[in-house]
């Protein structure tokens, strides 16, 4: 099989599946619970849908040199990716295993060697909480936040956002907790869509069939301007590849400080964020733009990503 | 029965001791009078021990967010209680976990804010920020005590109050809330008929709105039957989660003790399966792993 080719392929339209094994270095991605555990949900055919094999979410484990690498891989296909009990579980039980990776080699050696401190990769595809299993859904939501504060301190977590349904919901705030964020100019995060905003607050606060709106507030190009995304690459598995290898090469002390909650300090720089968004008021995320030194704005959305990398003014970071 | 929705303030002044609420002092801050005015915060005595408070003001609008009014958590409102949990962190620093001073959130909250101007921000750092702060203060031998006393719907209850020790809640006579969204807006975004959701909703725990759904699933820990109880069940739990942590047992409180209390009571049983079968598989191949 040429796995060059298949690293060439955009990011935005790989599956789940592809996505996770991809990420790992070739033969080395074991999927855990994977379909032929014939593990599927309970919940949806009392509402006369269809399952899936995975519920919606690809879960293994791989390496990275001589690194144990935790996958998590959401497949936007199914019911938009949003988590059910199964999903959500799924996702909890990739962090006690990694957590356990990292403190059975502390146990063993008494220290955790940088190159072998087990990874998280999250590949988000989701609007979050699973409608048919709501309840079920919003409880794993507050399982994972408490199991990414246990990694603080232990191993890395990487949010890695390029997929069709982007990541919003309760998942937009879960990527958010995790210590770097990698996206495609594709990527989409948030917290409430837009479709739902159209819905509460009506179609003159956001007007939701507008793509162009979408992407300049919740798209890569805007979080990385906004410091949320701190790796901006092609839509390619290669690119996303490229990153997490670049990100994982550095000491753990570094990657904590990609960050932007998590600490008291963290919060004190985005308070005053909150600050400026109360004196600006922006209509559109240009308005922001402008503010950090982009003279046109409306041209960022429009340059080759390469372009966009070298011309883009930034949000000066106040915690280094 | 007299319900408590919108009157976070008076339940503040039900549950602690007499006169010792001071609004917007914790630890070493005084928080301004009118940043993020939905969310309270500050410093109260309970059973003449340090508590802090978390609540929400579900009559205040804010006026610098046109979204955030009546119990919706806006991003000051986010920042502001990760600001009173931090500087909560901080005072007790070096006291022992059994002087840790607890937190306690008071419940009634529709969400989180949904605009166009939180979405450029980031809302959903606001909102994880608070929440991240939360399982630090757990993690370090705090006890967080939530009590719902109204709304506890969807975000706004991941944001304020599940990440908590406990969860304590009133019961539905008294107008108590807890689900992720209403049964119509569901039917509307899963093209599911209103009638057939409307049966399930009548015994599925998992998809059902309601304090005894949540109960069954292990989301809640206790229902206080009526709100003059609140005081004394909350200092009872505030001893017990106390009790557990003094002894190193951090992880029998809190959303995983929640988890496995889902299987408990029989209404998520699933999770536990899915954990099992994940950690049999791993331990079969963690060789090949994790040299």
């Amino acid at each position: 099989m040429n796995t060059d080719g298949l690293m060439e392929m955009s990011f935005y339209s790989a599956t789940a599946r592809r996505r996770a094994s991809q990420l790992v270095d070739p033969g080395t991605f074991s999927e855990l619970l994977a379909p032929n555990d014939r593990l599927v949900s309970p919940h949806l055919p009392e509402l006369g849908e269809a399952v899936s094999f995975d519920d919606g979410v690809v879960t293994g484990v791989g390496r990275i040199g001589a690194r144990p690498v935790f996958l998590i891989s959401q497949e936007g296909r199914f019911i938009g990716g949003a988590v059910g009990e199964i999903h959500g579980a799924k996702m909890v039980g990739i962090f006690r295993l990694a957590l356990q990776a990292y403190e059975t080699i502390l146990d063993r050696e008494g220290r955790v060697p940088e190159e072998r401190r087990p990874a998280i990769l999250i590949s988000f595809d989701t609007g979050g909480v699973r409608l048919h299993e709501a309840n079920a859904g919003l409880l794993a939501h507050a399982e994972i936040m408490d199991m990414i504060q246990e990694t603080k301190g232990k191993i890395p977590v990487i949010s890695l956002i390029g997929s069709k349904v982007g990541c919003f919901g309760g998942m937009g705030f879960v990527a958010a907790a995790t210590d770097v964020i990698v996206m495609s100019s594709l990527g989409r995060l948030g917290l409430t869509g837009p479709e739902v905003i159209e819905q509460e607050i009506g179609k003159e606060e956001f007007d939701a069939s507008d793509k162009s709106l979408i992407s300049r507030t919740t798209g890569g190009r805007h979080r990385y301007i906004m410091q949320d995304c701190n790796v901006l690459v092609d839509d390619t598995i290669r690119a996303f590849r490229r990153a997490v290898e670049e990100i994982l090469a550095l000491p753990y002390e570094e990657i904590c400080h990609y960050r932007r909650i998590g600490t008291y300090p963290l919060v004190q720089e985005q308070m005053a964020l909150v600050q400026q968004a109360a004196e600006l008021m922006p209509g559109d995320s240009m308005d922001v733009w402008r503010c950090y030194g982009n003279d046109e704005p409306e041209l960022l959305p429009e340059w080759e990503l390469s372009e966009f990398l070298c011309a883009v003014r930034r949000r000066p970071k106040e915690v280094p | 029965m007299e319900q408590m929705i919108g009157r976070g303030r008076e339940a503040i002044t039900m549950i602690v001791d007499p006169d010792s609420f001071q609004e917007n002092q914790v630890g070493g801050v005084s928080f301004p009078a009118d940043y993020g005015p939905g969310a309270v915060v500050g410093t109260a005595a309970l059973e003449q021990q340090p508590i802090t408070i978390l609540a929400i003001d579900a009559q205040a609008v804010n006026p610098r967010f046109p979204v955030v009014y009546f119990g919706i958590i806006g991003m000051e409102e986010a920042y502001k209680m990760a600001c009173a949990v931090y500087e909560t962190i901080q005072a007790d620093r070096q006291k022992p976990v059994s002087e840790k001073r607890p937190l306690l959130l008071i419940v009634d909250t529709p969400g989180n804010a949904p605009g166009k101007v939180e979405e450029i921000y980031g809302m959903n750092k606001a909102t994880g920020a608070y929440q991240l702060a939360l399982a630090e203060a757990r993690k370090c031998g705090h006890a967080v005590i939530a009590m719902v006393i109204g709304r506890a719907i969807s975000g706004g209850f991941l944001c304020h109050g599940l990440q908590a020790d406990h969860i304590l809640a009133l019961p539905k006579a008294y107008g108590t809330m807890i689900h992720v969204m209403p049964l119509t807006s569901i039917s509307r975004i899963t093209k599911i008929d209103v009638e057939q959701l409307e049966v399930l909703s009548q015994e599925n725990p998992v998809f059902a709105a309601g304090v005894d759904f949540f109960y069954q699933l292990g989301g809640v820990e206790e229902i206080v039957p009526d709100p003059g109880r609140m005081r004394e069940r909350i200092t009872a739990h505030i001893a017990e989660v106390k009790a557990l942590k003094s002894e190193g047992s951090f992880d029998r409180s809190g959303p995983w003790s929640r988890g496995e209390l889902g299987a408990v009571r029989g209404g998520r049983r699933t999770r536990k399966a899915v954990l099992a079968q994940m950690e049999s598989e791993f331990s079969a191949i963690a060789d090949k792993y994790i040299k």
